[in-house]
């Protein structure tokens, strides 16, 4: 991991086109300010984590409710609502 | 075009009728083009089969049928990007989690799946409104959404994919 040190105001570029500005710290919180090409998406990391491992939960685990999924709707509304 | 599939064996594609996933699911980054597949117009689950790879498909639901005052914020550059003018253009379906014994159905509200059926590019968007949740329950929530009041896609909506086998 490539680590540098900045001030306050200064700024790191990326490529030619992302720009992390360090912007103020409270305590223990640092904001930071991006600038990147639209379309890039920017995320929290421990938000993208969250994110991806749901989506990938939900590819596996969509293959055990094959049988059902049409069913499944009926199951919350109806059946599955009784208890 | 056909494609061979995990849960639908073989599934003949309209190639009109892809989804391009512009902003890509998080974790399938290199998996951008599927096709929705709607096994019952009146349920709001439908699942959304990647072209590139049989093996991967998503169920996805409707998130307005089990919570009506869900109001995600597409962020303008994302409705740019995807050429959404006004929000009511826009397709909103969410990642649907299934888990059985017992059974638990949980929505992604955070990250919504956006799409222009129009041009029928979309991606996952992840919404800075921290309260939305990434598994909201349904359980136990279908019963204040009676089925009467289910909205689905416009008729005629070009990116619906009627002709689905049924599934294995």
């Amino acid at each position: 991991m490539l680590i540098l040190t900045r001030k306050l105001g200064e700024a790191i570029v990326i490529g030619h086109d992302i720009k992390i500005t360090f912007l103020e710290i409270r305590g223990k919180q640092i904001r930071v300010g991006i600038e990147a090409p639209k379309g890039l998406a920017v995320h929290r990391e421990e938000v993208y984590r969250l994110i991806r491992d749901q989506n990938v939960e939900a590819a596996r685990g969509s293959g055990m409710a094959l049988h059902r999924l049409p069913d499944i709707w009926e199951q919350l509304t109806g059946e599955g609502a009784k208890k | 075009m056909n494609i061979n599939t995990a849960r639908f064996g073989e599934v003949p594609v309209d190639e009109s009728k892809v989804i391009t996933m512009a902003g890509p699911i998080l974790g399938f980054e290199q998996l951008d083009r599927f096709i929705l597949i709607v096994p019952d117009e009146k349920k709001p689950f439908w699942w959304l089969q990647s072209v590139d790879d049989g093996a991967i498909a998503f169920v996805v639901a409707n998130p307005f049928a089990v919570k009506p005052d869900y109001e995600p914020e597409i962020p303008g550059d994302v409705a740019q990007a995807l050429g959404i003018e006004r929000p009511e253009e826009a397709v909103v379906l969410c990642i649907v989690n299934i888990r059985k014994d017992p059974l638990k159905v949980t929505l992604n509200l955070r990250a919504p799946l956006v799409i222009n059926p129009v041009t029928k590019r979309g991606g996952q968007i992840v919404l800075e409104d921290h309260a939305q949740p990434i598994q909201f329950d349904v359980t136990g929530v279908p019963k204040t959404a009676p089925q009467s009041s289910i909205p689905v896609l416009p008729p005629g909506d070009p990116i619906r994919m009627l002709s689905v086998p049924s599934p294995l």
